[in-house]
């Protein structure tokens, strides 16, 4: 099985866990913001949403368990193809809430560029930024890493 | 986003039952959005579809550029199935009628 290790900064890194676990909790309950069901019967919103939000859980205990006693000790985490697909797409589903709450006051073209002085941000969107672009590092790494692009149907 | 645009269409129980090709093709259009990583976008539509990297790059660059792709078309139900695939990798999705066919 093809994996990686990756060596992290536990000072740096810990701080922005909060963000990710206060995040993950929301989204226990909440689909992600590309989900969006207006148009659909209750029936069928219903089951898809539940559908939907049970992937999202299992995905978010995966991204979230990377970050276990290992990581704590010496700032290791480890990607594999067991793990890759739970990990980008629980990155995904946090960085789009991240976009749409605490970022969304952050110019676009920053944004996505990534060029944004962290300084020239209002103190309680700070982290979240810092968080959005290590939640980004991680699913970049995964792909050029692990090549997860393998057809799934 | 699963948006059902196209007007229901009143069918008898017969023709939903033995003749699926009467409700028509539905276009899986993904919309962009100011988040997901390109090479992100690209993985998925490699995933999801089995598209090589030249054609998934091409539908990534048309939702990046124009806002939306149309990345397949076929029967109602598949359709629907590649959405809620879609919605599961956070990509924003919508479910149109092609009125063409």
């Amino acid at each position: 099985m093809k994996r990686i290790e990756v060596k992290l900064s536990v000072d740096v890194v810990a701080p922005l866990l909060d963000v990710v676990r206060e995040t993950a909790d929301t989204l226990r309950d909440t689909v992600s913001p590309a989900v969006r069901t207006d148009d659909m019967d209750l029936e069928m919103r219903e089951a898809w949403v539940e559908d939907l939000l049970a992937g999202q859980r299992s995905d978010l205990d995966v991204l979230l368990g990377l970050f276990g006693d290992e990581f704590f000790k010496d700032g290791s985490i480890v990607f594999d193809s067991e793990n890759a697909d739970a990990v980008l797409r629980a990155s995904a589903a946090v960085r789009l809430h991240l976009r749409s709450h605490g970022l969304q006051g952050v110019d676009e073209e920053q944004l996505e560029s990534g060029a944004v002085e962290i300084e020239s941000l209002p103190e309680a969107a700070r982290r979240p930024f810092v968080c959005y672009l290590f939640l980004a590092t991680l699913q970049e790494l995964i792909i050029q890493h692990l090549n997860p692009a393998s057809p799934e149907i | 986003m699963i948006l059902f645009e196209a007007k229901t269409q009143e069918q008898t129980q017969t023709d939903t039952l033995t003749e699926p090709k009467l409700e028509g093709l539905w276009k899986v259009v993904v919309l962009n959005d100011p988040v997901n990583l390109m090479s992100y976008v690209v993985m998925v539509f490699r995933k999801v579809f089995g598209f090589d990297e030249t054609r998934a790059r091409k539908h990534m660059m048309e939702v990046h550029e124009r806002g939306r792709s149309v990345v397949w078309v076929g029967q109602r139900e598949q359709a629907e199935a590649y959405a809620h695939t879609l919605q599961q990798w956070h990509l924003t999705t919508v479910l149109e009628s092609d009125e063409a066919h």
